[in-house]
């Protein structure tokens, strides 16, 4: 057994550390390139969504490289997340791969527990005693991985703005990414962690820079990874940009086991109330996420909001309707930017040095 | 009577099934119904978000009445079914419409979920009466009466799709002819009932398809269990009944031997984009009789000569393989 999962965001770093804790083979699929969306592309349609794609594509190339089975978190309605298993599993069996499949489910339910033990079954003929003795350590060690690179990341999307030669945090950052992917016991992760914050906060910085502030709202796999949304956080950051942005895996992940009382979750509680002036509904995914936030950023001084989104989504698609008259009433500059396969990597950088630019000119007359 | 004043309802989305219901609502409690005309030129669409053509069609009809009635019927539809959704855009329609018409006229916009349970239907439709005035027992009497009127439309519906013009499958003072012309074609046709009857969607693709000499049948003309029968075997529940009407009814109509299987979707109808991927395999992996299957996408842009090539080209596939069929036979 050789177990595989997406590459989305630092997923793939705290999946590794699951499964090589718990001493499970695995298979990391190849970092998500071009290459990997021309494959997604190719066996979907046009207007499957961009993460479909992404995901499709990190599975074929994961299964090309040896992997034999699939592990994906499942999702649930409204939208297609909900759903991409069954259609990717048809797709990579008309393809004439094979795998196995094991959802995790995305709501700890009864009903989810039973399907979960159905789908493992098989699986657990191939797990040793130790494996599964060794696994809650596994789940432990993800979860402290996780949060290590969401902290480095916030680190650097906080020092980036500020970088004298430019990229040098971007470097530093995935320099101590891998670290942290490395690091194989508890004691040489938190030496890992603290190394990387270091080497972030000890680069070269004009302090004196007072950097406008922007937040990424929208599609959650489109905030997260930088494949799919082209590096807007690194690109916005090295035009002198503070980003912040509330989706993290680990928002999501406490959400879904009904932990709502951190204080991320109590922020998101904070937005979707904020949207009901303008969405009376629970629109499901982050569309009234996004809507909120915009608004509150907006009240919060922020200089403007980024919303992300893959070419037809479908709760998305909504709140970008409703955000274009966000933006007008409560004077704040949202730019929407539609993702989808094509090469937009170019135009995307020339949309955000306008927006940029706009922003400048909306300080200088403000 | 004197009418109680004027309830728009725009000719879009969810109205192609569930009009006659709607008008017999409001006329029992004395409303008079206005319908939209439709956009017959190109170019008159109201572009308030960069959605699906029903969704900016939808706008686009509620634009039309918004001067001309005191109300505006959007309800929210969540869900018309114990355990399944509708698509998450129906869930934000009405208030992209407020905004869109700008507060303009007041919208009836109750929720209709019905996977809280039988009595929800109708709760909102009382809700909906208590806000145009009428009493707990008025409203009741109104909604029965739409319910009866509704039951009967769908008994006639089948009839109704092959024997009449586009234009009049919903005017209910217009019964259904006795009589149809005989078909030499058996074409299912499945899909959203938006994109199957809306002339602006599909360029009035039923008047093209009887004119060809095929006759219909629907994915809404099939029973919960008929439909339960082409799903149940999936690795996973379709949770949009939209979509689950689509493939039950697609394997349903298979299974029962019509000549072809024609599926209109809407560009960028997230739905029918993961679904087409879906059935499209799942029919290539099964292999199993070659029954065409025609999917067309339609937009703003989509022409009407395009169309009749592609059903005309559609034919001759069925054509070819009846005659195929009678060589092996003999």
């Amino acid at each position: 057994m050789k177990v595989t999962f997406p590459h989305l965001g630092s997923m793939h770093i705290f999946c590794k550390a699951i499964a090589e804790t718990a001493g499970i083979p695995y298979i990391v699929p190849p970092e998500t390139s071009r290459k990997t969306l021309t494959l997604g592309a190719l066996h979907s349609n046009e207007c499957i969504c961009l993460p479909f794609k992404m995901i499709l594509g990190n599975f074929i190339e994961a299964l090309q490289k040896g992997a034999d089975t699939i592990v994906m978190v499942g999702s649930g309605p409204p939208c297609r997340l909900g759903l991409y298993d069954l259609v990717q599993k048809v797709i990579l069996e008309d393809m004439g791969l094979h795998y196995r499949w094991l959802t995790i489910p995305p709501r700890l339910t009864w009903r989810a527990i039973w399907k979960n033990h159905e789908e493992t079954k098989e699986l657990r003929k191939e797990l040793s005693a130790k494996n599964i003795f060794l696994f809650p350590y596994g789940l432990w060690m993800g979860w402290k991985k996780m949060m290590a690179c969401e902290a480095l990341e916030k680190l650097a999307m906080k020092v980036r703005p500020r970088e004298i030669s430019k990229g040098e945090t971007q470097r530093r950052w995935r320099q101590a990414l891998s670290w942290v992917d490395g690091a194989k016991t508890p004691k040489t992760l938190e030496g890992a962690v603290k190394k990387g914050k270091t080497l972030l906060q000890e680069m070269e910085q004009d302090h004196s820079r007072i950097p406008f502030k922007v937040a990424i709202v929208g599609e959650l796999y489109t905030v997260m990874d930088p494949h799919i949304n082209r590096g807007v956080e690194q690109k916005l950051g090295e035009l002198g940009v503070e980003v912040t942005r509330t989706s993290w895996f680990s928002t999501h992940i406490l959400r879904s086991v009904r932990q709502n009382k951190a204080n991320q979750a109590s922020e998101r509680i904070r937005f979707f109330e904020a949207s009901k002036a303008y969405l009376d509904y629970d629109v499901g995914a982050e569309c009234n996420v996004s809507i909120g936030e915009a608004i509150l950023r907006s009240k919060e001084g922020y200089d403007g909001v980024v919303h992300l989104m893959p070419f037809a989504c479908m709760p998305e698609t909504t709140a970008s309707g409703i955000l274009n008259k966000v933006g007008k009433d409560w004077d704040i500059p949202i730019l929407t930017l539609i993702l989808d396969e094509q090469e937009i990597e170019g135009r995307i950088q020339t949309l955000l040095e306008a927006f940029v630019e706009m922003l400048e000119w909306k300080k200088g007359v403000a | 009577m004197e009418k109680r004043g004027r309830i728009g309802i725009p000719r879009a989305l969810m109205f192609y099934r569930y009009f006659p219901f709607w008008q017999s609502f409001f006329e029992t409690l004395g409303w008079k119904v206005v319908v939209s005309n439709g956009v017959r030129q190109k170019g008159k669409i109201v572009y308030f978000e960069d959605s699906c053509l029903p969704m900016k069609l939808l706008v686009t009809h509620a634009i039309q009445l918004k001067e001309k009635v005191d109300h505006l019927f959007i309800p929210r539809l969540v869900s018309l079914h114990r355990n399944y959704i509708m698509c998450p855009k129906f869930r934000g329609a009405p208030d992209i419409v407020r905004l869109a018409t700008e507060g303009h006229v007041p919208i009836l916009n109750e929720t209709i979920d019905l996977r809280e349970g039988e009595g929800a239907l109708l709760q909102s439709y009382l809700k909906t009466g208590k806000r145009l005035g009428a009493t707990k027992k008025e409203t009741k009497r109104a909604y029965l009466e739409a319910k009866k009127t509704f039951n009967q439309f769908q008994k006639e519906w089948k009839d109704r799709i092959n024997r009449l013009p586009t234009g009049r499958l919903f005017e209910m003072d217009i019964p259904t002819p006795s009589e149809g012309s005989k078909a030499s074609w058996r074409v299912a046709l499945i899909g959203h009932p938006y994109n199957l009857y809306d002339a602006d969607i599909n360029k009035d693709l039923l008047t093209l398809i009887k004119s060809l000499g095929m006759e219909i049948i629907t994915s809404d003309s099939l029973s919960e269990e008929e439909i339960e029968r082409g799903v149940r075997d999936l690795s996973k529940e379709i949770y949009w009944s939209s979509g689950r009407e689509i493939v039950g009814s697609l394997f349903n109509f298979l299974s029962e031997g019509v000549d072809g299987v024609i599926f209109p979707t809407s560009f960028k109808c997230g739905i029918d984009a993961l679904l087409q991927e879906f059935i499209k395999r799942r029919l290539k992996i099964e292999g199993g009789p070659s029954i065409p299957l025609l999917i067309l996408s339609f937009d703003e842009h989509t022409g009407r000569e395009g169309l009749v090539t592609r059903l005309e080209a559609f034919r001759d596939v069925m054509e070819q393989r009846r005659s195929d069929g009678q060589i092996a036979v003999s």
